[in-house]
């Protein structure tokens, strides 16, 4: 069941950030800078370092996230810490002998583009694309935007365990095998449950967007 | 709250209704379904044959949806005079039976996106399904099949599509677990859909690019996942405008593929871009670029998004005003249906009313053939476990859903045949083997849990093949006229003739077994009244009638 609580909570602190959205800019993004994600016992601290750039390390998976993610949000959709899931994440890639970079983006909220921009950043080719509520896409460079390795658009299914095994996956995918693909999960009624509040939650990602401003590398440190 | 809780209350809470995400109006982001205080008010001047205001917008502060539709979809001939009509007396033209629907189309075509929008505010649900019933397109109603599976069950999927030809449905579309198997899944329902009954068309959801390669290849026939959009940073998002999108539409018919486009209310909103406009407001745009691109048909009635107007107050309403206004260009309509948005029975058997009922020329842009569990397009309202309701209710009101009561021989028989057909072409083309336990598990069995694991990566490897080595629709009918297949052989050469011809490109275009295509061109609709319109005949309405678990009469 949607908690009415937390979607009450939503459209107050978006109605307070539209009621102060002219002199947002320059002061969130300040604020931004270090951030800190506390959930579940395990808390991440981010900070953001310089452009990102393309990466030349061939044993390497680019993960990706909307500015939102780790700021606004501190969970996903069904409450799933975010720190865990990027731990997870690296903690797969890491399983097959990768490294990982993180890097936030800021001009799009679009999953498909978010794992693209990641991919082409990438030294392998390979990237992963989270977004805060957790639908999560592995891409390569060379293929479509829209088009993917693999693509888990149902948020409320992912748990922590798929995450390991997504970052698995991109690690091997990195490394030119073909793993057998994440077993798809599938909730005919996460819609009816997840829908409204989704839409809710992607406004609110959508509004921390900055469209003119380029990737930046993030370092994160779990605690 | 107070400690001590009210039964009756405690017990609502638990039926299935209350698990359903219900939210309030949220009007700044256009959590709205219609009547938005931020929509425009409608308003037109043309001068010198061009609109150079509308709907409250000068022409030079025009977005680029509004210069489309502007310039492409609304008769400047007859904007002003349709638009000084009032909403109340436009609405009356909708249901009245005396207006016929040609007068109803001149005038309507001159209308503005919010005066479209507006129109539909004045008519209630029982008015709208009157006016879908007079205003749809083609006389004939249809019924479109999800087929997927959760694994990309190959065997699975050509049984279900055989299974769901049988029992009725004109279209079948696919899409996937794993994008990689896509071409896979193509060929699964392309033989499968031909050996279930010939003539039925097939699509393959995915990137657009990779669908119109896997038309041009021959293994599909359609498409209807070119999505527009109400907004111009949701267009500018997906890296479109209306004129790349109807250039697409040119492809697509070039090529000889059937192809509507795919919008629907909600989508802006989901998307955080709604700009505070109402969701009907923003899909009368969609729908009037979707007329102004020169498409034949849209799938609409919220698809995807339909959690979304169904979480706010008169959001269903909306979806069917959406279907409407499809019609009312004369456009051909997949009316949605198709995404699970309930857990109330009862709020999923409402929803599809309107347009069951109505009849519509898809009623679903895809009921479940398969069930829900494996139903990659994350469910539908109606899933196969629910058909023999679906049954109940054509037969109860003596309404034409679209599908066929069928009998267990027939269905075991249809599946297994297929299969066998798919063995054999996996066995010409040097695929990955198809075991005799496969084709007994596909022909018996529910889900694809029934089935026995395939060897994934070598799957997908010979989906690779598919598209490098560009294996098409002749290699699969020389696979099956090679292995003793003949009919279906024969069904296929009848569809790769439709990709020259272009036949079934007219609009609200389905094939029937031997061939023929019946459309809006040769089958208009032609209600006006009791006694006119489409009415089923006898051998339909015995067909219809005689579900085989009703008891005969003359046996007792």
């Amino acid at each position: 069941m949607i908690n009415e609580e937390l979607v009450r909570k939503v459209i107050a602190e978006v109605l307070q950030e539209v009621g102060a959205s002219e002199n947002v800019g320059a002061a969130s993004v300040a604020a931004r800078q270090s951030v800190t994600a506390v959930k579940a016992g395990i808390s991440m601290e981010m900070t953001e370092k310089e452009r990102a750039t393309r990466g030349t390390d061939a044993r390497e998976v680019v993960v990706a996230i909307p500015p939102a993610f780790g700021t606004e949000f501190d969970a996903t959709i069904v409450d799933v810490s975010l720190a865990d899931v990027l731990r997870q994440v690296f903690a797969g890639i890491e399983e097959q002998g990768l490294s990982w970079r993180l890097v936030r983006v800021y001009h799009t909220a679009d999953v498909a583009f978010i794992a693209h921009q990641a991919a082409k950043l990438s030294g392998s080719g390979v990237g992963i694309g989270i977004i805060s509520r957790g639908t999560t896409v592995i891409h390569q460079r060379d293929l479509a935007p829209l088009n993917n390795l693999e693509l888990f658009p149902q948020s409320p299914l992912l748990d922590l365990e798929t995450f390991r095994a997504i970052g698995r996956n991109a690690g091997m995918y990195a490394k030119g095998e073909q793993p057998v693909p994440v077993a798809t999960k599938n909730d005919p009624m996460a819609r009816p449950k997840f829908q409204g509040i989704a839409a809710l939650l992607h406004n609110k990602e959508v509004k921390a967007l900055d469209r003119s401003k380029s990737p930046m590398e993030l370092q994160v440190r779990f605690r | 709250m107070a400690d001590k809780r009210s039964k009756r209350f405690e017990i609502l809470e638990n039926r299935p209704v209350h698990q359903d995400g219900f939210i309030g109006e949220w009007v700044d982001v256009g959590l709205i379904a219609m009547d938005s205080p931020n929509d425009p008010k409608p308003s037109v001047v043309v001068r010198d044959g061009l609109i150079v205001e509308m709907d409250g917008r000068p022409r030079k502060e025009f977005d680029m949806i509004e210069q489309f539709v502007a310039d492409y979809c609304i008769d400047r001939s007859v904007a002003q005079e349709a638009m000084s009509k009032s909403s109340l007396e436009l609405a009356r033209m909708l249901v009245d039976i005396s207006v016929p629907t040609k007068e109803v189309r001149r005038l309507f075509s001159g209308l503005t996106p919010a005066k479209m929008a507006d129109v539909i505010g004045q008519m209630n649900i029982v008015e709208i399904m009157m006016a879908m019933q007079k205003m749809r397109a083609r006389q004939t109603p249809g019924n479109q099949a999800h087929i997927t599976s959760a694994t990309d069950n190959p065997i699975m999927l050509c049984a279900d599509a055989a299974e769901g030809a049988l029992r009725g449905f004109m279209e079948e579309e696919t899409t996937v677990a794993v994008a990689r198997y896509a071409a896979l899944n193509a060929i699964s329902l392309l033989v499968g859909s031909q050996t279930g009954r010939p003539g039925v068309l097939t699509q393959d959801a995915l990137e657009e690019a990779f669908e119109l390669q896997i038309g041009m290849q021959g293994l599909t026939s359609y498409a209807e996942t070119v999505s527009v959009y109400g907004t111009e940073s949701v267009f500018v998002d997906g890296d479109d405008t209306p004129w790349s999108k109807a250039f697409l539409a040119s492809a697509y018919a070039s090529r000889g593929i059937k192809m509507r486009f795919t919008s629907g209310t909600g989508s802006e909103v989901q998307m955080g871009a709604a700009e505070g406009r109402s969701m009907l407001y923003l899909e009368a745009r969609c729908i009037m670029v979707t007329k102004g691109a020169g498409v034949q048909g849209l799938q609409n009635g919220s698809i995807s998004c339909i959690g979304v107007p169904g979480a706010v107050p008169s959001g269903l309403r909306a979806v069917a005003g959406e279907n409407l206004i499809t019609m009312i260009y004369g456009l051909e309509v997949a009316s949605g249906n198709d995404q699970t948005f309930s857990h109330s029975d009862m709020r999923r058997t409402a929803r599809t009313i309107p347009q069951m009922f109505s009849g519509a020329d898809f009623i679903f842009s895809g009921y479940s053939g398969v069930p829900n569990k494996d139903n990659m397009f994350a469910g539908s309202n109606w899933d196969i476990e629910d058909v023999d309701d679906y049954l109940t209710l054509q037969r109860d009101f003596r309404v034409d859903g679209g599908l066929n009561p069928v009998t267990e021989d027939e269905v075991v028989a249809c599946r297994n045949k297929a299969a066998r057909a798919l063995q054999a072409v996996y066995d010409e083309l040097g695929f990955p083997a198809i075991s005799d336990e496969e084709i007994e598990a596909a022909t018996y069995g529910h889900s694809s849990s029934d089935m026995p694991p395939r060897n994934i990566p070598e799957d997908l490897k010979a989906a690779e093949r598919v598209m490098t080595e560009m294996i098409n629709g002749i290699d699969i009918i020389k696979a099956l006229s090679k292995r003793g297949f003949r009919e279906e052989a024969e069904a296929l050469v009848r569809m790769m003739k439709q990709h020259v011809s272009g036949d079934y490109l007219q609009t609200s275009a389905w094939v029937d077994r031997e061939g023929g295509v019946w459309s809006a061109v040769n089958d208009p609709n032609s209600y006006q009244g009791p006694g006119t319109g489409y009415s089923m005949s006898e051998e339909r309405w015995n067909q219809l009638k005689n579900v085989p678990w009703a008891i005969r009469a003359e046996d007792v």
